[in-house]
């Protein structure tokens, strides 16, 4: 009787020590999925950069459809990248190279870096994004995260995602309304991933792809440079942040680039080209135009907003550029 | 006992509205238990309340009497203490996979995206443009209407036959204007802009190159006016005039 009480014990507190080894062997299972979806983003921020791929992908809109021929290849610290459009008239093939070490702000707030906007102010995409796994899926016959990505305001829109489960390539990317409707929508349809993949030939000479801009890049400042710029935004919608900026070109053109890490908008302003049109608000697909103008010191100049933004928002960035004091 | 088995009935009809008693749930489950005509009953039940609601039809197989067979050729086996370790890891995998169920299951809710399917609705695709200024002159080519223009960037109307992406524009002046610019130059104007954009915006988006695709066909077209390369060129002139 004793013997057996004992075993009893015994057994019991065996049974707690596997309960508890039961609760250190699935901790890890539980915290995955937790940050999943944030971690997932910043993957698919590195992967579309720095992975060798090519594939064919489709964008469509509003019952258009076009294909594009798409090689990005990695070498020596360089990424090369072409892309052809398939059907329509014959185009020329847009080429292009960029160092892989050049991180913008794009990247960097995808990568779920905070952007100083000043001293006190810092900018983060989860601020104004909600990000949902919604399980799986089979893209361009790869299996696939979908997520959801929610805007928290009404000044951005939302984006339905679709993420390679093995390499963290985004394979499709659907900009949705905010009631819900589909905008448009990128997806590939075939895709190869790793050095080998060379869909369109590379047997280029490296004076054939063009250089990409490398001074907005961000660096130790994280912060570009709008200093000379004659122009002050009055308002921004929260969370967009400056990504690049051009000072006036040979046709008196500025341009400056705006980003909360998954929308873009820019923001171009003429003082030759552009002040004889009338204003203009137009859309392509999930592109919006708004040009309105500005006569300031009996000066015309035009202000053009474009972007994948609602109407509503680029309408009040534009009306809220001013002349910096 | 007629009484009796109409009395279960009532009660059957009350658990499928989720309105029976925990009495009458305990002595229905001991009687359908029982009664194999009453585990029909509670099939068709099921059935029709399927189809009512629109949702497809189970077919109705009964697993019960499988299942109770399968138990019974299983061999009894004493409980060993490692098998109780295991039993209760096993316990407790399962409420893990519970939980982990009940974190999708929030991560899954509130999201008003679920309510359409993102892939089936571009069709119907066809947002109202909101505009109430006056009449213009419109150069030739644009296809006023009442409440807005809609100009295809080839010069095509909307009406062609080819599927060429369309550029809506929509003109919001307060007064008459007199005719300074023409047709060529907005669009030429527009058709700038946006590939400026684009490449700005596969620097800058999540979305790599795929931005590229937006350009429609007449816009790489007007730029092989500047150059071979055409986007590549602009930007390597945005590089040329930095710093």
């Amino acid at each position: 009787m004793v013997v057996f009480s004992s075993f009893k014990i015994a057994f019991k507190a065996l049974k707690q020590a596997a309960l508890v080894a039961a609760v250190l062997l699935h901790g890890p299972v539980f915290s995955a999925p937790m940050e999943s979806a944030h971690d997932l983003m910043a993957r698919m921020a590195k992967a579309s950069r720095e992975l060798s791929y090519s594939g064919v992908f489709t964008y469509e809109y509003r019952g258009n459809l076009t294909s594009v021929k798409l090689m990005h290849q990695v070498r020596e610290g360089k990424i090369y990248e072409r892309l052809l459009h398939m059907d329509g008239t014959q185009r020329d093939v847009v080429s292009r190279t960029d160092s892989v070490d050049c991180v913008r702000t794009g990247d960097m707030l995808l990568r779920g870096n905070a952007y100083k906007i000043n001293n006190e102010n810092y900018s983060r995409l989860e601020d104004f994004y909600e990000f949902h796994i919604k399980g799986d899926g089979r893209i361009a016959n790869r299996h696939v995260s979908m997520v959801h990505v929610l805007p928290k305001d009404k000044y951005r829109y939302g984006y339905v995602v679709a993420i390679d489960k093995e390499s963290g390539l985004l394979l499709q990317s659907i900009l949705m309304s905010h009631t819900g409707k589909p905008l448009e929508r990128f997806q590939f349809v075939d895709v190869n991933i790793g050095e080998s993949s060379a869909g369109i030939d590379l047997q280029l000479k490296g004076d054939e792809f063009g250089a990409v801009d490398q001074a907005n890049c961000i660096q130790v400042s994280r912060k570009i440079d709008a200093l000379k710029s004659m122009w002050h935004m009055d308002w921004l919608p929260p969370g967009f942040v400056l990504a690049s900026h051009q000072s006036p070109d040979a046709q008196g053109q500025e341009a400056m680039m705006f980003t909360d890490g998954l929308a873009v908008f820019s923001v171009f302003i003429d003082s030759v080209q552009g002040t004889v049109l009338p204003p203009i608000d137009a859309k392509l697909g999930a592109t919006v135009a708004v040009l309105t103008k500005a006569d300031i010191n009996g000066h015309q100049y035009a202000i053009c907003v474009v972007g994948e933004i609602p109407r509503g928002t680029a309408s009040q960035v534009a009306s809220a550029i001013s002349l910096a004091p | 006992m007629s009484d009796h088995k109409e009395r279960l009935e009532e009660s059957l009809s009350a658990l499928m509205d989720g309105e029976a008693t925990e009495m009458e749930t305990h002595r229905l489950l001991k009687a359908v238990a029982e009664d194999p005509k009453l585990r029909g009953q509670w099939t068709r039940y099921h059935m029709a309340s399927s189809t009512i609601k629109g949702e497809p039809a189970t077919t109705s197989i009964d697993y019960s009497a499988a299942i109770s067979a399968a138990i019974d050729q299983e061999p009894a086996h004493r409980r060993s203490a490692i098998t109780v370790f295991a039993g209760s890891a096993g316990r407790f995998a399962i409420a893990a996979s519970v939980a982990l169920v009940a974190v999708f299951g929030v991560q899954q809710l509130n999201s008003p995206l679920d309510t359409a399917s993102p892939v089936s609705e571009f069709a119907g695709l066809e947002t109202p443009v909101e505009n109430s200024g006056p009449a213009i002159q419109f150069p030739s080519g644009f296809q006023p209407s009442i409440n807005a223009r809609t100009v295809s960037v080839g010069g095509n109307n909307k009406s062609s036959q080819r599927a060429v992406p369309v550029l809506e524009v929509n003109q919001q002046v307060q007064q008459q204007v007199k005719q300074q610019y023409s047709e060529a130059e907005m669009r030429a104007y527009l058709n700038n802009i946006m590939s400026k954009h684009s490449s700005h915006a596969a620097l800058n988006s999540n979305q790599g190159m795929m931005p590229f695709a937006r350009l429609s066909e007449t816009e790489s077209k007007a730029e092989n006016k500047t150059g071979s390369a055409a986007v590549s060129k602009s930007i390597g002139e945005a590089s040329s005039d930095k710093e």
